[in-house]
């Protein structure tokens, strides 16, 4: 073949190269646009129906703070079913019941973290793999686990003591431990998987005992990952829909528990603003947390 | 009766591994006297920082006794245990400063903040780094790094320093300088030293005595000059130095350590016996380093000498010649198959270029530099 037939295929080829690049190019460059686009596009219509003057989401009639101010002032448009006392009443439950549950999964989730981390003991491999479950597992089949259980045992003791025992904020709360236990579990994991275990071999070196070793050493060294799980337990719990629902008694509704009560009557936009108004909250709290577990992971 | 500093009796450290269980230390008895500089060395994997471990109390033997000063060790653990280490890679406590990391120690012992910190900052000073004191361990250099973990160590007067490659981290200038600092303070504080190390050149310049270890087995204790000159058995020759091995045949055991051998050419020669050597007749190994071989072109060479019987001198020719700056490192064949290394210091210009690749040469040795070894 002549050289310069040949220059000319190899210089068909690279065309041809050069334009599936190209193509590939703006596959990748879609990619990122339409999963950002389906994460995001319901939560932005949710945001931006919140601060519409019209009630119906059929149109965008103009922007309004009215629906904020009807949440703060107990209006509620023509249902009347809305009390700002009420909602107040279920957003402090919903931060009591985070705040316990997650003291308590905080302690625990940290407790077990070390144990995985630094103990030897049989079964260790199947309590690990056991300790991810929770996260897995589907909401609902937890949320029913749980009101079995309650069930069960409310029954047991109220046939040994003769007192009827009723689901309340301990349930709710004993709940929402039992599923924050696994994240804490896991942050605090992460961080001490991290963490160089000569430094705890050093401490008792230099002649720290286990205990001083631990409040010394380990504890400030994983401070940022307990903090960060206990900010990530936080948030699941203010969140929780499901399981509290299930698990919840008269009086105890928490935020989302509440919402959804209203929503029962109809979708309207005070509705739409309280949604915003955790949306950000959540978010915010979630961003703290990153961040806590950035700036361990830049200081190692 | 004498005290040593650290004693161990019969060690054995078993770990369990996948089902099965793995000899780390096997039967490892030492004595290590007070101001000692005791080097623990050999390959990875051979047992040595196992064996540093079980003293500073990290590890529990599996059977056998530590003693520190005499007093066993069974069932103290390592924060009441008279001895200090310095990890491999420091294990400084990142979120303290330095004097922090230094102060610790002290503050373990229930000395006062103000007393703990002017302790530090003279151990600071007793390791030339006397302006760090401030600082975060991650904003020092490793050599820096290196001399806090020593501080802190040295600041709580350790009955036994104990050092885990503590510069296995540094490059090799700052490893070289800090070698002669470390000697030059262990002399200076009079504390015993246990250096745990795989580089035999560091153990030998640095330590009063060496132990070689592989397969969890002390396989020979010594001085560096016994260990070089007359190692116990085929692993230690190998891996302490350049060591050629002789295929031999042993013919005699002589009463005053010399025995006859014939070396596979039939050339009856005379060595010296190791101490270890266990056969009395049958196949061995005469070991003899580079450096003790002389080599000469044939015409030169002075087979009177021979006669005697303490020279042994041997027809060969130079295969291969490497110039290497201070020494040139020929390689010569004896008969078919031995390849021997010599190496000969180039005292001048003209030594190095001596010898042409193909010629035939005489290769000599003094018997004194010989070892027989089992093989």
């Amino acid at each position: 073949m002549a050289p310069a037939a040949q220059s000319l295929i190899n210089q068909g080829s690279m065309r041809r190269n050069r334009a599936v690049r190209r193509l590939g190019q703006v596959g990748l460059w879609l990619n990122p646009v339409f999963a950002y686009f389906f994460l995001w596009a319901p939560i932005l219509i949710l945001v931006l129906f919140s601060f519409n003057e019209s009630k119906s989401v059929a149109s965008f009639t103009g922007f309004t703070l009215k629906w904020y101010n009807n949440i703060l002032n107990n209006v509620m448009g023509a249902e009347r079913a809305f009390s700002t006392e009420i909602m107040l009443n279920a957003f402090r439950n919903s931060l009591f019941v985070g705040a316990v549950a997650t003291a308590i999964a905080t302690v625990l989730g940290t407790m077990i973290a070390l144990a995985m981390a630094r103990g030897r003991f049989p079964g260790k491999s199947l309590i690990d793999s056991l300790l991810f479950l929770p996260v897995v597992i589907p909401e609902i089949t937890q949320a029913i686990s749980l009101a079995i259980f309650f069930k069960v045992a409310f029954d047991w003791i109220a046939g040994i003591s003769g007192e009827r025992v009723f689901p309340g904020f301990h349930t709710i709360i004993i709940a929402h431990v039992t599923f924050n236990i696994s994240f804490v579990a896991i942050v605090v994991r992460a961080r001490l998987a991290d963490m160089d275990p000569q430094l705890e071999e050093a401490a008792g070196d230099l002649g720290a005992n286990p205990w001083r070793t631990f409040w010394r050493v380990t504890f400030p060294l994983i401070l940022p990952g307990v903090v960060s799980g206990a900010l990530l337990a936080f948030t699941l719990s203010l969140d929780d829909f499901v399981i509290t629902f299930f698990t919840s008694g008269v009086g105890t509704s928490t935020l989302p528990v509440f919402v959804y009560g209203l929503l029962k009557l109809t979708v309207t936009p005070e509705v739409n603003a309280i949604s915003t108004i955790m949306m950000v909250l959540s978010t915010l709290l979630i961003g703290i947390s990153l961040a806590m577990q950035g700036r361990t992971a830049s200081r190692a | 009766m004498t005290t040593y500093d650290v004693e161990l009796i019969d060690i054995v450290k078993d770990f369990e591994s996948g089902g099965g269980r793995v000899r780390a230390v096997d039967k490892v008895s030492v004595q290590i006297a007070d101001g000692e500089f005791f080097a623990l060395l050999g390959p990875s994997g051979c047992g040595k920082t196992t064996t540093l471990r079980l003293i500073a109390g990290f590890e529990q033997p599996t059977a056998g006794k530590v003693l520190i000063r005499g007093i066993a060790m069974e069932g103290i653990p390592a924060y009441h245990r008279p001895v200090n280490t310095v990890f491999q890679d420091y294990a400084l406590f990142p979120h303290m400063t330095v004097e922090r990391n230094i102060m610790f120690g002290l503050q373990m012992e229930g000395v006062g903040k103000k007393e703990a910190l002017k302790r530090a900052q003279e151990a600071l000073e007793m390791v030339r780094l006397p302006d760090v004191g401030t600082r975060k361990p991650h904003q020092l250099s490793g050599g820096q790094r290196q001399r806090v973990a020593l501080a802190r160590a040295l600041v709580k007067q350790p009955a036994v320093l104990l050092l885990d490659e503590p510069l296995g981290a540094l490059d090799l200038k700052l490893r070289k300088n800090m070698q002669y600092e470390l000697k030059a303070l262990q002399r200076d504080v009079g504390i015993t030293f246990i250096y745990v190390t795989h580089d035999q050149e560091e153990a030998i310049t640095m330590a009063d005595r060496i132990a070689v270890m592989n397969d969890g087995l002390m396989l020979q204790i010594g001085t560096p000059r016994e260990i070089y000159e007359h190692p116990g058995t085929h692993f230690v020759a190998d891996f302490i130095g350049e060591t050629n091995f002789i295929p031999a045949t042993l013919l005699e055991r002589g009463a005053d350590g010399i025995g006859s051998l014939r070396l596979t050419d039939d050339t009856v020669i005379q060595a010296r016996l190791s101490h270890t050597l266990q056969r009395s007749s049958g196949s061995v190994t005469v070991a003899i380093r580079p450096e003790r071989i002389g080599i000469s072109s044939i015409h030169n060479a002075l087979r009177g000498a021979a006669d005697s019987g303490d020279v042994t001198m041997l027809d060969a020719l130079l295969v291969d010649s490497q110039y290497i700056g201070t020494d040139t490192r020929y390689t010569v064949r004896i008969g078919d198959a031995l390849n021997l290394v010599a190496r000969v210091q180039n005292i001048s210009e003209r030594d190095s270029a001596a010898l042409a690749i193909g010629e035939p040469v005489t290769v000599s040795w003094h018997r004194s530099s010989t070892t027989v070894l089992d093989r």
